[in-house]
């Protein structure tokens, strides 16, 4: 609401908004001037131009041949709602199973980030491993690497591993980060050297105090990785174009552009495909912006 | 990853830490880092040696390498007039993306930084696009740019104006492909800016307005100079996604009309894996390219931030 | 890596040469799928979507029941053709090929050079299989020096299909379909908007090299050289600029300028919706298109005309049997597994397969017979439309040029012919945007062939 709210989140970790002060109020009570005026307009016209895509995609996700394909153009169902595009969509391809496949990968892609990040920053932060330096360098060139360089080779790995169409092909060289063993560190290196003296004093070993101490103290750094890792994940393109070849494999943001083959006039069918896609997106934005924010914005921000 | 190219934050503080080493076992301490150091070993260094190898190869009819040849790979590519159009267009791609979808997104940031009533409503209104993938976006897009039964060709005929080859006619191609990633990209960057305003102290505004500072002034020289670390952070980390783009060009023009879209990676594509190439080593040669422009652009950063984040 | 060594070990047992055992290119032993256990798996990678996905879905549904405990088949849609030999490429290098592929046309010579497939004419030669039902324009198109390496499938030849409903609009007879391009030229002027017609675009088609390659040889010229690559020699050189391709892109970049033709790209699927809108004259596709065709204008409220391909001028010659036909794997895969793609192969050449597979589809039949099967011919008699393709097929004469290009870099020349058909259309000089891209077609060929040797 006000930026006091927004600061508040994005500092604290603290996902609810605060309240705007009561001067903050009064002065949005001041009257309509010029430049309010501006404001608004400028803000209309762009959320006009920014939502028409969107509008445009769910419309559109309901209209048939004679709607969609109308010259010039028709912005609203007139010729009837057609709901049979979401059950056509249904039968061209098997969209639940590929939603599947988009879980479980983003899922053991997140799952695995956070594990080796969270055992590396370790490594880095709290105990003496020989050659630090080195090491956090070798992470943060890591990054620098851009996954479309070394795809080639990545592809003719999975190739000859015969892993091509599974999906540990798809999961495995994404399991490690350097942006998340980087984001774990910065936030180990903020707790206080006491915490693991005290964790020793009570007899608690490495793992222990890295399970029972570290994490959960650790959980807005965590969360915003646990974000970061599944949402790259989930709109990945590239690479499960490459590595899969069946609708039974393919991740949900394969499957969609499959919609658009040459038998498939409607397209109404492929809009409503597109719909069915980002329902789970579209409510996390919708609802959890502030929760999100952090995740998203994790690079940025700290 | 296709989302963002993570960074380190340019403005981590440097605070004091005492001597962490607190254990002698370091070659236990080496255990911890293995799983990393394997998913490491195996699909970025590894492949990133073998990119380089592949780039000095032939290729047989599978792709298999046939042997060395030199800078061959690396010759044919700099005295292809075909590769110079590559580098254009991947140029072109990232100027028109990046420039419009940072300036849009701070003019929007800055007006939605005012306590106006509505505002929830347009703020969720700019994040909704965040919730489109690449793929997404761009299919719906591509029903919508398509010259014949596109409804923006649709719309232009209410004004009596003719279609627009938006995907098929060379000229504007590019400029569709950038819209539509603009338009991707948008919801991140006003998040980020928002967030960065969001941060700018109640204190420093109300000083500045004491002073006498008011509206686009207030805007200008208290809080834009704030936002520097965003915007530069912004401006390297969306380059480097220009750079990696895909899916919009694969989805919308194949990298046509008269390879108008080509970018780099596209190109690295369709010379490994599109029309029964498998031109591994020509392609391989390309990835060497888009590598060392990568790290390049990662450099300025890491230059720029280096004595905050490394040495602490 | 196991299944890798698996199959390595499979190999060597059969070099070692136990009873049924062959080595690479013999055909395996008749009782090989008898004496297996079980039932055989053939995986069958295809790239049939749609209507004509459901059509060969039924089929393989139906040869499973009747082979059942023994053979079934797994069809996979792979994506579009080039997709799918793509990825049999990727597959032949990690020793994964499926038991059974569908490739395009021009990815014949290919497949030949990839040493990875069993000729069909080994299981023809050892089962003394009778041919002569075939299509012998189709067979022809996959004989390479009298060797019939796959099995034909889906045989389609280009048609033009044209609006009846807007033909009458605009005063034209919509029972002459116009056969030649001055002809089409002209109905497409007399349909266009710009001209006072009732249709937004007069002509449209997508920027398809495959267009290109069919209006060469309906004019008796060569798509490559030496002789369309049939005569025995590989191929050195392409020929898409000679004259009948540069006033073929003429007469087509002179639509395209005057505003009586759309460009909607490359891709079939746009230029296949925006005829099936019913928004456009006249437009140049598969006949593997035919059915969806159909239904959309039933759908759209308009009436489908087709006619013969557009010649230049009228001639004995006519448009080159496309589509895709069927390959086995040889390496790495069980003798049993070899039968078992021949048995259905087999099942999917016989007329009352063929038959449905004609009616489901549009796709020309292979077996001649299916012609007389009573689904075909009372189909035939509801939908007119379907007996252009075979006119068209029988009045064409079996030569070098219909048999068309059989060269490995096919796929290569098809994008680089697009590229000039694209160029010019938008703007440049159809002989010099050819003539460009016969020439940077030189080193391709050069490396194939090398690479072949």
């Amino acid at each position: 609401m006000s930026r006091t709210a927004t600061a508040a989140a994005t500092r604290s970790g603290d996902a609810r908004p605060v309240r705007g002060t009561l001067a903050a109020r009064k002065r949005q009570r001041r009257p309509l001037t010029l430049g309010r005026v501006l404001t608004y307009a400028a803000l209309t016209l762009g959320a006009v131009v920014v939502l028409f895509p969107v509008y445009f995609g769910f419309v559109g996700s309901f209209m048939g041949p004679a709607d969609i394909n109308a010259y010039p153009a028709s912005l609203w169902p007139f010729n009837g709602f057609r709901v049979e595009n979401f059950t056509g969509a249904l039968d061209s391809i098997p969209l639940g199973r590929q939603y599947m496949n988009s879980v479980v990968m983003a899922g053991l892609i997140t799952l695995g980030q956070i594990v080796t990040s969270l055992l590396a920053a370790y490594a880095l932060v709290f105990l003496k491993v020989r050659g630090r330096v080195f090491w956090f360098a070798l992470f943060l060139c890591s990054m620098m690497v851009p996954a479309e360089a070394i795809i080639i080779p990545n592809y003719l790995t999975m190739s000859s591993a015969g892993l091509i169409n599974t999906i540990p092909a798809l999961v495995l060289p994404f399991l490690a980060h350097g942006f998340g063993i980087f984001l774990l560190r910065q936030a180990f290196l903020s707790f206080p050297v006491e915490l693991w003296e005290a964790a020793r004093i009570d007899g608690a070993g490495h793992m222990r105090f890295l399970l029972s101490v570290l994490v959960p103290l650790s959980k807005p750094t965590l969360a915003a990785l646990g974000i970061w890792s599944f949402l790259s994940a989930w709109n990945m393109y590239f690479w499960p174009l490459l590595v899969t070849q069946t609708p039974q494999m393919q991740t949900i943001q394969i499957g969609i552009t499959q919609l658009r083959s040459a038998d498939n006039f409607n397209a109404g069918l492929v809009l409503a495909g597109t719909v069915l896609a980002i329902i789970p997106t579209l409510l996390l934005v919708i609802f959890g912006q502030r929760f999100i924010v952090r995740g998203l914005t994790a690079g940025s921000i700290k | 990853m296709t989302i963002t190219k993570p960074a380190n934050p340019p403005a981590a503080k440097a605070s004091p830490q005492p001597d962490r080493q607190t254990d002698r076992g370091s070659l236990r301490a080496l255990w911890y880092l293995v799983p990393a150091l394997l998913v490491f070993a195996l699909f970025l260094f590894y492949p990133l040696g073998r990119s380089v190898f592949l780039s000095f190869q032939g290729s047989d009819l599978f792709g298999r390498p046939s042997g060395f040849v030199g800078f061959d790979q690396y010759t044919r590519l700099f005295t292809d007039s075909g590769f110079w159009n590559v580098m254009w267009v991947t140029l072109g791609f990232t100027v028109l993306t990046v420039v419009p979808s940072i300036a849009i997104a701070l003019a929007l940031a800055l007006l939605l930084h005012q306590k106006i009533r509505g505002i929830r409503f347009f703020r969720t209104a700019f994040a909704l696009p965040f919730a489109y993938s690449v793929a997404t976006a761009s299919v719906i897009f591509g029903v919508m740019f398509n010259q014949a039964t596109g409804v923006l060709n649709g719309m232009l005929a209410f004004f009596g104006l003719d279609r627009v080859g938006w995907l098929t006619d060379p000229a504007w191609a590019l400029l569709s492909v950038s819209l539509a990633t603009v338009w991707m990209q948008l919801g991140y960057n006003l998040l980020v800016l928002s967030a960065g305003l969001g941060a700018v102290s109640d204190d420093v505004v109300e000083a500045a307005r004491l002073d006498g500072a008011h509206g686009w002034r207030m805007q200008r020289s208290i809080i834009m100079p704030l936002l520097t670390p965003q915007l530069f952070f912004l401006l390297v980390t969306g380059t480097i996604h220009a750079l990696q783009s895909f899916g919009q060009i694969h989805i919308l023009t194949k990298g046509g009309p008269q390879d108008s879209t080509t970018t780099l990676v596209y190109s690295i594509y369709e010379q490994a894996f599109a029309n029964n190439n498998s031109n591994f080593g020509y392609a391989s040669a390309q990835a060497v390219v888009l590598l060392i422009i990568v790290v390049a652009v990662s450099a300025i950063q890491f230059g720029v931030l280096e004595r905050k984040v490394f040495y602490r | 890596m196991a299944a890798a060594g698996a199959a390595a070990l499979a190999l060597t047992l059969s070099a070692c040469g136990g009873p049924g055992s062959a080595g690479a290119g013999d055909a395996p032993a008749a009782d090989a799928l008898e004496n297996a256990d079980g039932v055989t798996v053939v995986n069958f990678w295809h790239s049939m979507d749609g209507t004509n996905g459901e059509t060969l879905n039924k089929l393989i549904t139906d040869f499973n029941a009747a082979n059942e405990g023994k053979i079934e088949v797994k069809g996979v849609y792979q994506g579009d053709y080039d997709t799918t030999i793509t990825k049999y490429k990727a597959a032949v290098q990690s020793n994964s090929t499926p038991s059974m592929v569908q490739i395009y046309d021009i990815g014949t010579q290919f497949m030949i050079d990839s040493g990875a497939v069993m000729p069909t004419q080994t299981f023809i030669d050892r089962d003394e299989y009778d041919v002569s039902d075939l299509q012998p324009n189709i067979a022809g198109y996959y004989s390479i020096n009298d060797e019939l390496w796959s099995m034909p499938f889906n045989t389609s030849m280009p048609v033009m299909y044209y609006n009846k409903t807007l033909f009458e609009a605009a005063g034209l007879d919509p029972e002459k379909a116009p056969e030649t391009l001055a002809e089409v030229g002209e109905a497409a002027n007399k349909l266009s908007k710009t001209n006072g017609g009732p249709a937004e675009f007069g002509f449209n088609a997508a920027i398809y090299g495959w267009l290109l390659e069919q209006e060469i040889a309906a004019n008796g010229a060569l798509y490559c050289s030496p002789d369309n690559g049939r005569s025995g020699e590989r191929v050195t050189d392409y020929s898409f600029n000679n004259d009948t391709a540069v006033e073929f892109v003429d007469w087509w970049k002179g639509l395209v300028e005057t505003g009586v033709a759309g460009n909607t790209g490359r891709a079939t699927a746009d230029a296949q919706n925006a005829f099936k809108s019913g928004t456009i004259g006249i437009t140049l596709e598969s006949t593997g298109a035919l059915g969806g065709m159909q239904k959309a204008a039933e759908e759209q409220g308009f009436e489908l005309g087709v006619g013969f391909y557009p010649k230049i001028e009228q001639n004995d010659s006519g448009p080159i049997i496309g589509g895709a036909s069927l390959w086995v794997s040889d390496e790495g895969h069980s003798d049993a597994e070899k039968e078992a793609a021949w048995q259905f192969m087999q099942y999917l050449a016989e007329p009352a397969t063929q038959a449905t597979w004609h009616t489901g589809t549009g796709y020309f039949p292979i077996s001649k017979a299916a012609l007389d099967e009573p689904e075909d011919v009372a189909w035939r008699e509801q939908y007119p439309q379907f007996d252009v393709a075979v006119q068209q097929l029988e009045g064409t004469e079996l030569t070098a040029a219909t048999q068309g290009c059989s060269a490995g870099s096919m796929p290569q020349a098809r994008k680089a012919a697009e590229d000039a058909l694209e160029g010019a259309l938008l703007g440049g000089d159809s002989k010099a945007e050819l003539t460009e891209s016969v020439e940077a077609l030189k080193t391709e060929v050069e490396n194939y062939n090398n690479s072949v040797q």
